[in-house]
This record gives C-alpha cells, sequence and structure tokens, in this order.
C-alpha cells in the first residue's frame, strides 16, 4: 500500500497527457464535428519534431517546446485546408475515414524516413528528485504535471474565454450562424485544427522522453485520447481534462493491480460503460434543469 | 472469380498462391462493403475479426481434432458471436462512438491473443497444418487456389444476393434516413445487429480460410493496421455495390505483391493511393469503371413525357363530410407533451372521422408537427391516450404504425434518396422485418415472381401520383414536387387506413399545389383512406379538406368546417394578431 502515492502520482502523470490529447480532439471536435482519427498520428509527429529541433537543430528545450507543437498545429492546419475541405463537399462519413488514412499515410512516412531507429530526447528537468513528505517526486514528474496541465488548461482558455477561440465557439454553436456573422467556414476549420494540432503536439513532447520516439506513438496513444475525451462528454473542454486525469489514473491503477492485459479490458470496459449508461460523459458540458 | 482462377493456373506457384489471397481479400471486400457501404459503420475491427477466425479454426482443427470443413463454419459462428458483441453499443450509438468501440474491440483482441499464449501461442505465432478434406490433404498452390475460390464464391453469392435484395435495400434505407426507415417498419437496431454478425462471420471465415494458406499465425497480421487496409477495400473499390467489395478487395490485396521492390514504400504507397481515390474518384473503381461505359454508350433521354395534370385548382366545393359508418379512425384524448419545462402540446383532444381528409392548420410553433411525431411515435407523449381504429397507440415503437394501417409523410422529405423511386416505394409496402427481407432476397434470386408482383404494385402507386416515368431514377434527384409526390406514393402503396401528411405542399409551385390537391382528393376518395393533413397553405386546406383543426400554443382553438374555421376571430387574431379583429 505504501505504493499508492506512487502509483497514484504516476496516474496524474500519464493522465495529463491524454488530457492534452483528448482536448485537442475536442476542440477539433466541437468546432468542425469531425472525429480526428488522425490524432495519434498528431501526437506522434509532436515527439518526431522535438526530436528534430532538439538534436538537428540544437535548439534549447524552451524554444522546441514552443515550436514544435506550432509546427504540428501548422500541418494539422495544412492538411483541413487543402486536403479535408476538399473532401467535406461529399459528407462527413468520408471525412472521418480519410482521418484514418492520413494517419496511415503520416506513420508510414515517418517508418520510411526512420526505419526501426529508436530515436529518443532527455529529461527535460533532470536532477534529483524532490521529497514531499514520503513521496518521491522526479523533477520530470513535476514538469509533465504542471506542464502538460499547464497546456491544457492554456488551451481550454484559449477555446473557451479568448479571442482566438471565439470562432471557434461560435462555429461550435451553429455553423449557420457563424456563418452568417461573417466567419469564414474553410478559415475557422483551419483555426480550430491548428489549434487541436498544438495540443496533440505538445502531448507528443511531454511524452517523448518517458516512452521514446517511435512510429507506434500514432497507435498507442490513439485509444486512450478518445476514450479520454468520451469519458469527458465528447464535446466538453472540462471533460476531456477531467476525463484525461481520471483515465490515467484508472489505467495505472489496473496494470499495477491487475496486468497490463487488464489495463486494456479496463479501458474497453470503461469505453463501453459509459457509452451504455452515461452517454454525455462524467462531466457533461451542459446541465438540464427540472422545473 | 472464376476467370482469375483458371488464369492463375496457367501461371506458376507464386501467382496461384497470390491468387488465392486476392480471392480471400475480394470476399473480405464484399464483407466491408455491407458493414461500412451499407450499413455506414466504420469498421475498425476486420483484423480482429480474421484472427478470431483463424486462430479458432486452428486450434479446432488442432487440437479437437474437427476436420477443417466444420472448422470453418464454426469459426464463422465465432466470428458472427463476435460481431454481435461488438454490435450491443450499436443500439445506442451510432456514427464515431461505434467507430471507437470496434477498435477498442480490435485492440482488446489482439491483447487477447497475445496475452493467452497457451491457447494461442502468443507473440510467439500459431503453426497450423495443411487443410484436410475427406481424408485428402491439400498440398500445392492449384489445389489451394481451386478450394478457395469455391469456398470464396459461396460466401460472396450469399453474400450478394442480401445485399442486391430487400435486405440491402433496407440497410441503405437506414442510413439514408432512420426516421424514414422507422416508420415503414424496419428496425434500425436489428438491422444494424444483423450487419455486424453477417459481415463479421464473414470476415471470419476468410480468416480461417486464410489460416493453412499462410503457415503461421502471428497476432502482428492481424493488427489494427490490417484492420485499415481492409476498411480501404471498399472505399477504393466503390462503397456501395457488391462488385466494389470484390475489385477493392483484389486489386488492393495484389497491390504488395506487384510493388515487391519498394518493400519499405508500400504501406506509404498504399496510404497515399487510397487518399488520392478518396479525393479524386470518391465512386471508386466502379464509380470510375461506370463513368468510362457510359461515356462510350450512346445518351437516352428517359422515355415518356409525364401525363399531362390538370393544372387549374378545383374550387373548393362544399364537402359532405364523408363518415364511412361514422367510424372514428384517429382519437386523440387529453393528450399532452412536454419538452423540459416547456410544454408543446397541451391536454389536445381530436377526433378523425373515417374517411375524411381533416387539416390541422395553426401558427409557427402551435404543436402540430410534435402533434404528428406523437402519433407516430417518435416522441413520448406525458399523458393522455390516443387510438388507432381499435388500436392504442401509446407506447409502441414507431415502425409498428404501418402494420396498423398509418404511414405518414415528413415535413422535409425523408426518402431514401440513394434509391430508386421505385425501391422507395417497394419499402413502403412494409414488411420488412428481418427475416422477411432476407427471404425476399432470397427469393429475388431464385423465384423473380414474388418481386415481380411487389413491383407492379410499386409501380401502380407511382402512376397514382403520376410519376411512373420516373421510376428507375434516384430519389435525390427528383425536384421538390416530384419528391413529395414520391413520398406520397411511398406512404400509400400499403393500402393505409390513416395517412399523415405533414405540409405535403410547402415548398412547391402554384401549379404543383394544384396537382397534389387534385390527387390527394382523388387518392382519398378511391381508395377511402383518412387523410389527416398539417399545413400552412390555407388556400390548400380549404379546397382540400373536409374539417379543420386549429391549433394554437398547443392547445384546440377551434374546429369545424373550413369556411366556418377560417373565419372565427379567436383564429384571425392568433394569426393576425388582436388589432384584425372585426369590431
Amino acid at each position: 500500500m505504501e505504493e499508492l502515492p506512487r502509483l497514484l502520482l504516476g496516474g496524474i502523470k500519464i493522465g495529463a497527457i491524454y488530457s492534452l490529447a483528448a482536448l485537442g480532439i475536442v476542440v477539433i471536435h466541437k468546432a468542425t464535428k469531425t472525429v480526428n482519427f488522425a490524432h495519434g498520428a498528431l501526437i506522434m509527429l509532436g515527439a518526431y519534431f522535438g526530436f528534430f529541433l532538439l538534436r538537428l537543430f540544437g535548439l534549447p528545450y524552451a524554444l522546441v517546446y514552443l515550436l514544435a507543437p506550432i509546427a504540428v498545429g501548422g500541418l494539422a492546419a495544412g492538411t483541413e485546408w487543402l486536403f479535408l475541405r476538399r473532401l467535406r463537399r461529399s459528407d462527413a462519413f468520408t471525412v472521418v475515414i480519410s482521418t484514418i488514412f492520413i494517419a496511415l499515410a503520416a506513420t508510414e512516412l515517418i517508418r520510411v524516413a526512420y526505419r526501426s531507429e529508436l530515436l529518443s530526447i532527455p529529461e527535460v528537468w533532470s536532477g534529483p528528485p524532490l521529497f514531499v513528505g514520503e513521496l518521491i517526486l522526479t523533477r520530470e514528474t513535476l514538469w509533465i504535471i504542471a506542464g502538460a496541465l499547464c497546456g491544457a488548461g492554456l488551451g481550454a482558455s484559449l477555446f473557451a474565454a479568448a479571442r482566438f477561440g471565439r470562432p471557434l465557439r461560435a462555429m461550435a454553436a451553429s455553423t449557420r450562424g457563424a456563418q452568417l456573422c461573417g466567419y469564414s467556414v474553410d478559415g475557422v476549420y483551419a483555426q480550430a485544427w491548428f489549434l487541436g494540432g498544438t495540443l496533440a503536439g505538445l502531448a507528443g513532447l511531454f511524452l517523448a522522453p518517458m516512452t521514446g520516439i517511435t512510429p507506434e506513438l500514432a497507435d498507442f496513444m490513439i485509444v486512450p485520447a478518445f476514450v479520454a475525451a468520451v469519458l469527458g462528454g465528447f464535446d466538453s473542454i472540462k471533460g476531456a481534462l477531467l476525463g484525461g486525469i481520471v483515465l490515467g489514473l484508472a489505467e495505472t491503477l489496473s496494470a499495477a493491480y491487475l496486468s497490463s492485459a487488464g489495463k486494456s479490458a479496463l479501458t474497453l470496459l470503461i469505453l463501453l460503460t459509459v457509452l451504455l449508461w452515461r452517454p454525455r460523459g462524467l462531466f457533461p458540458e451542459s446541465k438540464t434543469r427540472d422545473v | 472469380m472464376l476467370s482469375i482462377t483458371v488464369l492463375a493456373l496457367a501461371f506458376g506457384t507464386y501467382v496461384q498462391y497470390v491468387a488465392s489471397l486476392c480471392l480471400i481479400a475480394a470476399e473480405v471486400g464484399v464483407a466491408m462493403v455491407l458493414i461500412v457501404g451499407f450499413a455506414r459503420v466504420i469498421m475498425l475491427a476486420s483484423g480482429a475479426m480474421m484472427a478470431i477466425g483463424a486462430y479458432a479454426s486452428t486450434i479446432l482443427v488442432e487440437g479437437l481434432g474437427i476436420p477443417y470443413l466444420i472448422s470453418l463454419l464454426v469459426a464463422a459462428a465465432f466470428g458472427g458471436l463476435a460481431g454481435a458483441l461488438v454490435a450491443v453499443p450499436a443500439s445506442r450509438f451510432r456514427g464515431h462512438y461505434l467507430a471507437m468501440a470496434t477498435l477498442v474491440f480490435q485492440f482488446v483482441i489482439m491483447i487477447g491473443i497475445r496475452e493467452w499464449s497457451s491457447l494461442t501461442g502468443g507473440a510467439a505465432g500459431l503453426s497450423v497444418p495443411n487443410a484436410r478434406m475427406f481424408g485428402h490433404s491439400l498440398g500445392s498452390d492449384a489445389e489451394y487456389l481451386v478450394f478457395i475460390m469455391i469456398a470464396a464464391m459461396l460466401t460472396v453469392a450469399i453474400l450478394a444476393t442480401i445485399l442486391a435484395g430487400q435486405y440491402g435495400k433496407a440497410l441503405r434505407a437506414i442510413s439514408a434516413t432512420e426516421i424514414g426507415a422507422e416508420s415503414f417498419g424496419i428496425n434500425v437496431a436489428r438491422y444494424h445487429l444483423t450487419a455486424f454478425i453477417i459481415s463479421s462471420a464473414a470476415m471470419s471465415f476468410s480468416g480461417a480460410l486464410l489460416a493453412p494458406r499462410i503457415r503461421i499465425l502471428d497476432p502482428e497480421s492481424f493488427g489494427f493496421v490490417s484492420s485499415i487496409f481492409m476498411l480501404a477495400y471498399p472505399v477504393v473499390g466503390g462503397m456501395h455495390s457488391v462488385w466494389g467489395g470484390l475489385l477493392g478487395g483484389l486489386v488492393l490485396r495484389a497491390l504488395p505483391e506487384v510493388l515487391r521492390g519498394g518493400q519499405e514504400l508500400q504501406g506509404l504507397i498504399y496510404a497515399l493511393l487510397v487518399l488520392a481515390v478518396m479525393t479524386f474518384f470518391p465512386g471508386g473503381l466502379v464509380g470510375v469503371l461506370g463513368a468510362l461505359a457510359r461515356h462510350n454508350k450512346v445518351h437516352r433521354e428517359g422515355a415518356g413525357a409525364p401525363g399531362a395534370t390538370a393544372v387549374a385548382a378545383a374550387p373548393a366545393s362544399a364537402n359532405v363530410a364523408q363518415n364511412v359508418n361514422g367510424a372514428v379512425a384517429l382519437q386523440i384524448d387529453d393528450v399532452s407533451v412536454s419538452f423540459g419545462a416547456m410544454r408543446a402540446v397541451d391536454h389536445f383532444s381530436l377526433r378523425v372521422f373515417a374517411g375524411t381528409v381533416h387539416g390541422l392548420i395553426g401558427p409557427n410553433g402551435a404543436g402540430k408537427t410534435t402533434l404528428f411525431n406523437a402519433i407516430s411515435g417518435f416522441v413520448a407523449v406525458n399523458s393522455g391516450t390516443m387510438r388507432l381504429f381499435e388500436w392504442g397507440l401509446t407506447g409502441e415503437p414507431p415502425r409498428r404504425r404501418i402494420a396498423h394501417g398509418m404511414t405518414r409523410t415528413f415535413q422535409q422529405v425523408a426518402l431514401f434518396g440513394p434509391l430508386t423511386c421505385i425501391d422507395n416505394v417497394i419499402l413502403g409496402l412494409g414488411h420488412n422485418g428481418i427475416s422477411k427481407s432476407v427471404r425476399a432476397s432470397i427469393a429475388e434470386v431464385v423465384a423473380a415472381a414474388d418481386h415481380q408482383a411487389r413491383r407492379k404494385i410499386a409501380l401502380e402507386s407511382l402512376a397514382a401520383v403520376e410519376i411512373d416515368h420516373l421510376a428507375e431514377r434516384t430519389a435525390q434527384s427528383l425536384s421538390l414536387g416530384d419528391q413529395r409526390r414520391l413520398e406520397l406514393a411511398r406512404a400509400i402503396v400499403s393500402n393505409p387506413r390513416l395517412i399523415l401528411l405533414d405540409e405535403p405542399v410547402s415548398g412547391v409551385s402554384r401549379e404543383e399545389e394544384a396537382g397534389i390537391l387534385v390527387l390527394l382528393r382523388r387518392l382519398s376518395t378511391e381508395r377511402a383512406i383518412t387523410v389527416l393533413v398539417i399545413e400552412h397553405n390555407i388556400r390548400f386546406i380549404c379546397g382540400l379538406c373536409d374539417r379543420v383543426s386549429v391549433m394554437a400554443f398547443g392547445r384546440m382553438l377551434a374546429q369545424g368546417d373550413p369556411e366556418t374555421v377560417i373565419n372565427d376571430p379567436e383564429v384571425r387574431s392568433v394569426y393576425f394578431g388582436k388589432s384584425w379583429q372585426t369590431p
């Protein structure tokens, strides 16, 4: 049982990253009504871009944390603008399927470029661990938790409160209404993909020192990102943040007390349970009033 | 398929090996067309389904000594079971949630295979013995090819029969409009369930076919990536036809062999190819071939001009209320429908006499469409009762209405767009339960008489609304006026006792409106159908209806014959405001 605080900490750590990832999916879905199955690939690209900027260009970490996510965001916006926009003429179904194949293309491209090299980037904050009471807190863990949650918070407030997010909120509320107010659907969609992509890239960057940089990151992250988003109620910003933490904790605890297979089974169980009993998620966005 | 086999036999064993793989892929392609193209589910668990079939068959043969042919069927059964499991969520939610559920299922099965190594050999793999049947062990590539061809052809024949028949039409109807489908007796949840079961069973069957060919089973070959590759089959081939599935499977499975050279680039090229086809050829390969074929044919104009419709609106003659024995067709007693705090229908009572045409008017937001939705079963009633002739209506799902003799049209036309007009009307006949539609699909192939009879009735219905010359056009290609007529044809073909019409002339031209009015009057007298119609067009209502009820704020405001009602000062004030009251 002494393990528990350590496990909880680990759960929050990965949960914070899941929150970032889930937030990206929710932002894109709220504004464009598209489910982005390429989100895992965007996360993977975040990790790889971090590698490029750090190792190949030798930039300091601070700059990497700024530029890599923005690069991913730009790429995502570009994909939406150049490619998905054309497909949208048909129907939403086709767009979702195309994101699946975009993810495949991106993953394969990386595989071709890097074969099976195992790339890595160092921890951001190394040094002696901190002692909080009985808890051993590595600096890296602290960085990830604080950084990811801050990033998520920033992203959330960008969407929900800032001027940057206003067109996104408008589109989320009503596509027609937003168009009538002068917002261009194409432009706003690109903006949404930019924000979502940036959040994904950031998640990948936080993930990279922990897990190494491989193409498998795409497949690895897509399921938790989705399940966390669903847990939170797919269209809820707050829900995505909380859902990620909850999922991270649930996974870590089940991996420790059950097995790694148990962990995946639990994820499926969570997904199915939420969808069958509380489809609006654990933290639904709008509240109903009983009159 | 036969031609490919014969061709391949001419070449060497490698080509025969590839041909076997391609034929299996073609079969998977058709199964994917069923679930992805027809049922519009983004199925990401196809790899898992094949794995279930492959592993199940191998374990049964190796471990339990069951003959290979039987193991094939058992494997398919396991697949069907798995499909049913994945379909459980489908009854509650669709779209991306369902896609995610299939995704998670895929991962869980893979992990299950890896963990349960005592049974499945885990990540190390499971070796598969040669297929033995009737005492003979299949050895050469040629023998395998012939066997696989027979097995695949049988499966594809079964899938094609139900896809091209009523079952497939009903599935496509569901994808077009669930509400429209439910109104005509199609049980959406059950159809999704069977679509999952059938396609998963077919995929597991093909996995079991594949197993002896690839000799070693390992989880990796059935992983998420393979699911994505198989998702490409209907996307590239063409999502809405059996040929699309066949072509997609054949071409895409042959691709890696053709691209032997750039081994590493295969995945990338595959993905880029799929994206290119999606962008530039949305109809898939089938669409491309179809366009080429049309290009070469001489373009024939559609035969026949529409019959001259009587354009002049007949004056509203004094309509005697025709009570067929004074029977009450529809009885609504004290019905209330609330959405949260908002009362859309407020203690509303209405009686529609059999054989009459009854109008329901009222300003926007009065609750008319909500009332219709309550009567047709899409919206729950908070209190009160409804009866259709002798049947109680409350609590019954919408799809039962047609069996009781009630059909409806919709404010926003709820036609099955991609289907032809005649198929729309055939679906309107009802009898769209799963077993009936499967039987109908089989009957279509075996003995066409039933189907011909249904087509004849449907054509008569189309003729009654004067659009029989458009029978083979797709519903979505019609003008709005013709679409409204088609909705009518679909609503009357089953000879219902009561039809609900929701704004049948909204958005149509003056001529069209007159035409539909004449049509409706003729239909109601000729076929003795009771009609309840919502409209905003007062001229239309006065020309058509025997009795009119006015609804405002969810309540009944006035009732009687058209002339009296529209001159009622209260009714006028509700439409025009208080200052219009006659002094």
